[in-house]
């Protein structure tokens, strides 16, 4: 108490001194304060805003049987299984997205349709609206079953097009299988937003887009993960996804003239071939056939059963997973074997077998294990791919889909980290430029505080000796020095703190109209956008209060370690 | 009983590479209540026998006891808490803190004790109506006369009760009428309160006030004539 009075009093004392190094320190407050926002305000936009709409925070991506265009999951429950129930996890979107090109009245443009999930519950729905105001119409209008296909233009689009509410758009794409196609979209909402990136997009009801662009509901095309704290889980959630997705044998458990048999694909690698004609033995037939991409050899006994031979048909038939109805197939024999592996399965070439399977997915049977030992050599269900950690990798991963490398429909599980690390670099420049903010700061604070101190206790020596003499101990005048400093940091980061509330203020007061500038992106409705937290101010703060602490506590200790009796006797 | 008792006192300074012998081997004992003056010209080493009494030098060689107790092996913490409840400073240039006001002072060595505010402030009252600053109270250092400053400063040296008050010169920055309104001020004190006063002068004209004086020339303590 004691000293508190004092101090606050010699505070008062040196006014001018004090005000100047004050000011000082507000001004590195402020300068901290409104960086660390801003910081946290692209960061928000980037992650919360941008990041979710391109890739989500960890994106499940699927190519069916490798192919760069074929963005098609045949077994939708099979992925959602995998994500629900993480906690970690607050939200997954079936991000359904294509590119097309649009004829208004008279005009077209180039657009891209996505699937805006409309049975998310009502919080999402809230952030939707919000994130995509709407000039004319209401985001009900989407699932108006009297209209076909609403759909949700932006304001540039709905210009570019020349359409108005109600007018009906056409569209061509081309779909997932390299058809073309064609739909009808009404205009039932227009939006108004600054990022320049959601300008070409077209919203559609999620289940009508899937419709429109041939997906049938147990399909999907990738999922988008949306985490509740993305920059400490990605990875992790990243990893614990990649390990639930690992995929088991494929089987198809058909019947073939009235008898059970088991189709398997076996895996057409050089490696993995050579082993499977080392471990059985051909009875007819040519290796050279049994090979090719429509290899299909059949065991033996069933061979000897329905006379088959090379050459032969084999028709085969099995129950749907989804749909109505077995699904046939009708193969020609390649070659007959004999041993092999136990239970005598049809052991087709993997892109005969893929063929089959993925369009008409077999029911499971009850016991899905492969034969003992065989998992190696026959066609897994899908190839999940390596988890990949930098933007070269990720890169690396999809040139070798599009060299046409896998067989398999590929399974690839990423995070932000790798699909959008330039935006993320961007947050690094911005670190970089706080942390020099920072460093500037702490040279002018402890050039300040240690020259402001060295005065004072010049000036106040004799006091300090008389206080030392009256009694006062060493550690009482240091804490005494301490507590002033502390006190004037105090009042100056509160005073900065207001002082940076005033500048974000000011910064962000003007309307700016971003045409085509990426940096347009930074903006939330045309305003510079800063986001300051408790947790960034206590940060700044308590930064400042620790460099004005660490840098008086020296000045502060020689006082205290004055002799008084030298104390009293000097001079000024 | 000797509330201070120095054998074979002596003090050197360092000055540059050479030493200034400022006491040289001092004998004294004062006892209990005592009055006393030191008297001694310019340089002659008063200053420096009042600052190791108060402990607030160290001597280079020899004993000081105060209340019985040797001095010269403590450490800072413990000396300063014996200058803290055992003696009282009066400065010749009266050194009062300047942000606080004359009862602020006055109290200040009682919450450095630890003593309750409302107690420190009733003994702060009392004290500075005995050395007649009653309606003063409120006034900073600065807004007072040096008379004023000096009583402040006596009032403040008494407030803990010591056993022993040191002033140095106290009356050397005060005209003359002033300055023996001072000495009678700590006379009354010394009477009342049965507290040891030692203080320095070199001005012969306050000796008339001592009880008892000491003359010191040199570093040396002269021959002590009888009291008066
Ligand atoms: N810090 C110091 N360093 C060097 N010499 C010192 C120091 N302090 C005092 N002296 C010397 O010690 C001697 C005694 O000094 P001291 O201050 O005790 O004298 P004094 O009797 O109080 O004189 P005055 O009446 O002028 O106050 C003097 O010669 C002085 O020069
Ligand atoms: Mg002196």
């Amino acid at each position: 108490m004691l000293l508190l009075r004092l101090a606050l009093r010699n505070l008062l004392r040196q006014k001018r001194r004090n005000l100047m190094l004050g000011s000082a320190m507000a001004i590195g407050v402020a300068i901290l304060v409104t960086a660390g926002s801003f910081s946290a305000g692209v960061s928000d936009i980037m992650f919360n805003k941008i990041m979710r709409f391109i890739t989500g925070h960890v994106a499940v991506r699927f190519n069916e049987r490798g192919g760069v265009m074929r963005e098609i999951f045949r077994d939708r429950g099979r992925i959602l299984a995998a994500v629900q129930g993480d906690p970690l996890i607050e939200e997954w979107y079936e991000s359904v997205a294509m590119f097309a090109r649009a004829i208004g009245n008279g005009k077209s443009d180039n657009i891209i349709l996505v699937g805006m999930d409309a049975s998310k519950g009502e919080a999402t729905r809230a952030d939707w609206e919000a994130s995509f105001r709407l000039v004319e119409g209401d985001w009900a209008s989407l699932v108006d079953g009297t209209l076909e296909n609403p759909a949700v233009f932006s304001q540039e689009k709905a210009r570019s097009l020349n359409v108005k509410m109600g007018d009906v758009v056409r569209v061509r794409f081309r779909d997932m299988f390299g058809q073309d196609q064609a739909a009808r979209l009404t205009v039932a909402g227009i939006m108004r937003n600054d990022n320049i990136f959601m300008q070409p997009v077209v919203f559609l009801e999620l289940e009508r887009c899937k419709r429109v662009l041939g997906y049938r509901p147990h399909e999907t095309a990738s999922l988008s993960l949306q985490l509740k704290d993305a920059r400490r889980d990605a990875a992790a959630v990243a990893a614990r996804l990649h390990a639930r997705l690992a995929p088991g044998t494929a089987v198809i458990p058909a019947s073939a003239g009235g008898r059970p048999v088991r189709l398997y694909g076996y895996r057409s690698d050089p490696g993995s071939r050579e082993k499977l004609l080392a471990s059985l033995r051909l009875k007819a037939g040519s290796q050279e056939r049994a090979l090719r991409r429509d290899g299909v050899l059949v065991p033996e006994g069933l061979a000897a059963a329905l006379r088959l031979s090379p050459g032969g048909k084999l028709k085969v038939s099995w129950p749907r997973k989804f749909g109505e109805g077995p699904a046939e197939a009708s193969l020609t024999v390649s070659a007959v074997y004999a041993g092999g592996p136990p239970g005598a399965p049809v052991l087709l070439n993997d892109r005969l077998f893929y063929g089959l399977y993925y369009p008409d997915l077999p029911a499971v049977p009850s016991d899905p294990d492969p034969p003992a030992g065989w998992a190696a050599l026959l066609s897994p269900e899908w190839t999940l791919l390596e988890r990949t950690f930098t933007t070269e990798d990720y890169k690396k991963k999809y040139q070798e889909i599009a060299r046409d490398k896998h067989r398999g429909t590929t399974v690839d599980v990423s995070t932000m980290y790798e699909t959008a690390s330039d935006i993320l670099k961007l947050e690094h420049v911005l670190n970089v430029i706080t942390l020099s903010a920072v460093l500037i700061l702490f040279f002018i604070i402890l050039l300040g505080v240690v020259n402001t101190l060295r005065m004072t206790i010049r000036e106040r020596t004799r006091e300090i000796g008389t206080a030392r003499a009256i009694g006062m101990q060493r550690r009482d005048v240091r804490d005494l020095f301490l507590l002033e400093t502390l006190l004037l940091t105090v009042f100056s980061s509160a005073a900065g703190v207001l002082a940076g509330f005033g500048a974000m203020a000011l910064i962000s007061a003007p309307v700016f109209h971003p045409k085509d500038n990426p940096l347009g992106m930074l903006l939330v409705d045309g305003r510079v956008y800063f986001l300051p937290t408790f947790a960034g101010i206590a940060a700044s703060v308590l930064l400042i209060i620790a460099i004005a602490l660490a840098t008086a506590w020296f000045p502060a200790r020689r006082a205290a370690a004055m002799s008084p009796a030298q104390a009293l006797r000097h001079y000024g | 009983m000797n509330i201070i008792e120095i054998k074979d006192l002596r003090k050197d300074y360092p000055l540059g590479a050479t030493i200034v012998p400022a006491l040289r081997g001092v004998d004294l004992a004062v006892e209990e209540g005592e009055f006393m003056s030191v008297i001694g010209p310019s340089g002659s080493g008063k200053t420096t026998l009042l600052n190791i009494i108060g402990c607030i030098d160290h001597a280079t060689a020899g004993s000081v006891k105060i209340a019985g107790s040797e001095i010269t092996a403590l450490d800072d913490r413990a000396v300063t808490d014996i200058r803290l409840h055992r003696i009282g400073f009066i400065f010749q240039t009266f050194n009062l803190i300047p942000v606080l006001d004359v009862l602020e002072n006055i109290e200040f060595p009682l919450l450095l004790m630890k003593r309750p505010a409302a107690e420190a402030r009733r003994r702060a009252e009392k004290l500075a109506e005995e050395v007649g600053l009653s309606s003063y109270v409120r006034h900073r250092p600065a807004e007072l006369s040096g008379g004023q400053r000096q009583r402040v400063a006596i009032a403040r040296a008494l407030v803990t009760a010591p056993a022993i008050v040191l002033a140095d010169e106290p009356t050397a920055n005060l005209d003359s009428v002033t300055g023996a309104s001072i000495l009678e001020l700590m006379r009354e004190m010394n009477a009342v309160e049965k507290t040891t006063f030692v203080f320095s002068t070199h001005d012969a004209g306050v000796l008339r006030y001592a009880r008892r004086i000491v003359r010191i020339k040199d570093g040396l303590i002269e021959k002590e004539p009888v009291a008066a």
